[in-house]
């Protein structure tokens, strides 16, 4: 008798627990669960059924596709392509110039080393809000804005992603390299034979942050791109706010296709994420 | 330790990242305190010395955006922080079906801030969303985002929605570094859960509560994009914060100086900030 009062209270805890997780879990996906829902309605009547409320709020009725057509005569295919674009290049130079800066640092010492190190790591602590501004200045130096090269270039070089690579490959015993050191193997074979394959986890945590980061750039897109010839999504979705406030269902057709994106990338893959990031907070 | 013929590998594997961070990190450093002595007049920039500066203290206007963004800070900080680590004590928790939840946990990272912006624009709006579901409890709509009493706290509600689960994956982190023994010896030793977390979990978290709220206070003290995308600074100057001000004194108003003295002014107030949190908090380890 004990034994299933045991079991009942146990049942009642579990019914409990997850009560409480659906409630939490339903906060984080209304949102973006009403956006889809109402971009999948004709414009008329995203508001139909919201006030006054009824559960049909919640329910793509009457259902249409025509948000979806007008943003793309809106012309939002190629942004996404240039953002697409953009983050591509942003992850395949970051992988290359950070996890080489990573190698470095874990496999040689050299004067200095523990200072610049941390300097890398700081950089990472100091948003790039603080310097888009300035860094507008310097492009203008540069003669880089309204180039790809002004978006892809500053967001390459990421201390965290140094960071993340650096922690991993201090991790691979030395011995591994001292024996190939050893038998002669040169040092880029022992980064492509020994070191990348092994890394590769890494590589894929630290392409979703470059990746993610790029996605989601804001303030410095829109400094850096002054005569909006080439848009990435986020500004571009900015501009359309500002431009059809009222079209309600392209609005969200618009933040739906953004959010899908990246979400699309990470669900899959948010154990690397997760790992990605938690590591850089314990040591950080 | 290092021979001859590596030393050219060295700099070739370094040299791109630490130029990349030079030039694109620590350079518009510079150039923010060095634009912020000059002044434009008729297209020319001309010395202007700490001019700049002082017209920033005589301005009633920069006064106001800095109470706001100390005010948005004080309150966004410790809101985000303290969600951040009870979803993070929920993620961990391991129960049948916990798994699925930790996905819905994890959605508003691929949201980014201006989808955020967009989409909670129109749920707060009159006849939106939350005022429907509010009406079904008998509340009156509310003004969320045209109120000067309100949007402030809008767009802290919002900034903690897109927030919290980003912040959350460090605390996990630093949970997972525990180790699970401990908690079975508490657990041997009749401690009661919230003991557990007061005693053992916390302390042991510090490091990475410590690295949450530097890294949470640098990004919030510089927030921008949802107050371009839902307030504009409005109504009335309620949420003008310092780094949105900024940016209208430069690329709005055009007055590259002003807008970087601005700037610089932000980022000491922050690295003084996080200074003192680095300083108390690390101190108190000390002791213990």
């Amino acid at each position: 008798m004990a034994a299933s009062e045991v079991r009942i209270r146990e049942g009642f805890r579990l019914g409990l627990a997850h009560l409480g997780y659906a409630a939490i879990a339903f906060v984080f996906l209304l949102p973006l669960w009403w956006a889809v829902v109402s971009s999948l309605r004709p414009n008329a009547s995203v508001f139909a059924d919201v006030f006054p409320f009824t559960a049909k709020a919640l329910t793509p009725s009457p259902a249409s596709l025509e948000a979806y057509e007008g943003i793309v005569q809106a012309g939002f295919g190629s942004i996404i392509l240039n953002t697409l674009l953009v983050a591509a290049l942003t992850t395949i130079a970051g992988l290359i110039l950070n996890a080489a800066a990573g190698f470095a640092f874990a496999i040689f010492d050299f004067r200095g080393k523990r200072i610049i190190l941390s300097l890398v790591i700081l950089s990472f602590m100091l948003p790039f809000e603080a310097i888009a501004l300035p860094l507008y200045n310097v492009m203008r130096q540069l003669g880089w804005l309204d180039s790809i090269a002004a978006l892809v270039v500053p967001g390459a070089t990421n201390g965290l992603v140094v960071f993340l690579f650096y922690q991993f490959f201090r991790q691979i015993p030395r011995d591994y390299v001292e024996a190939a050191r050893l038998d002669g193997v040169s040092w880029p074979n022992i980064m492509l034979r020994i070191y990348i394959p092994l890394s590769l986890p890494t590589c894929v945590s630290a392409a979703l942050l470059l990746f993610v980061f790029q996605w989601e750039a804001f303030l410095w897109p829109l400094l850096a791109m002054p005569s909006q010839d080439f848009k990435v999504i986020q500004v571009g979705m900015a501009a359309f706010q500002q431009q059809y406030g009222t079209i309600w269902n392209q609005l969200f057709a618009v933040a739906v296709v953004t959010a899908l994106i990246p979400i699309a990338l990470l669900l899959p893959l948010q154990r690397y994420y997760v790992h990605g990031l938690a590591g850089a907070g314990i040591k950080g | 330790m290092i021979r001859q013929s590596s030393q050219g590998l060295l700099v070739a594997l370094l040299a791109p990242a630490l130029l990349g961070l030079l030039v694109f990190r620590l350079y518009p450093i510079a150039i923010a305190v060095i634009s912020s002595f000059y002044t434009t007049v008729h297209g020319g920039t001309v010395f202007a010395g700490l001019g700049n500066y002082e017209s920033l203290i005589s301005d009633h206007v920069f006064w106001r955006s800095l109470r706001v963004t100390l005010w948005f800070n004080l309150l966004v900080n410790p809101i985000q922080i303290a969600i951040s680590l009870g979803l993070a004590l929920l993620y961990v928790r391991k129960f049948p079906g916990a798994s699925v939840y930790r996905i819905f946990f994890l959605i508003p990272i691929g949201v980014s801030v201006p989808v955020a912006a967009i989409v909670w624009r129109i749920m707060l709006s009159q006849g939106g969303l939350v005022n429907g579901l509010l009406d079904l409890v008998g509340v009156a709509p509310q003004p969320w985002l045209t109120s000067s009493s309100l949007a402030l706290y809008s767009v802290i509600a919002i900034a903690t929605w897109k927030g919290a689960s980003y912040w959350m994956i460090f605390i996990v982190g630093g949970l997972q570094n525990i180790s699970p023994e401990l908690y079975d010896a508490a657990r041997v030793d009749g401690v009661r859960p919230w003991q557990r977390l007061l005693f053992i979990t916390l302390p042991l978290l510090r490091p990475a509560l410590l690295f949450v709220l530097a890294a949470d206070v640098s990004i919030n003290f510089l927030l921008f994009a949802p107050i371009y995308m839902l307030t504009q600074g409005g109504p009335a100057g309620s949420t003008d914060v310092l780094m949105y001000e900024a940016y209208k004194q430069g690329f709005i108003f055009g007055d590259m100086g002003r807008a970087m003295a601005m700037v610089v002014v932000i980022v000491a107030i922050l690295l003084i900030v996080v200074g003192l949190q680095f300083r108390l908090l690390s101190a108190r380890e000390q002791e213990a």
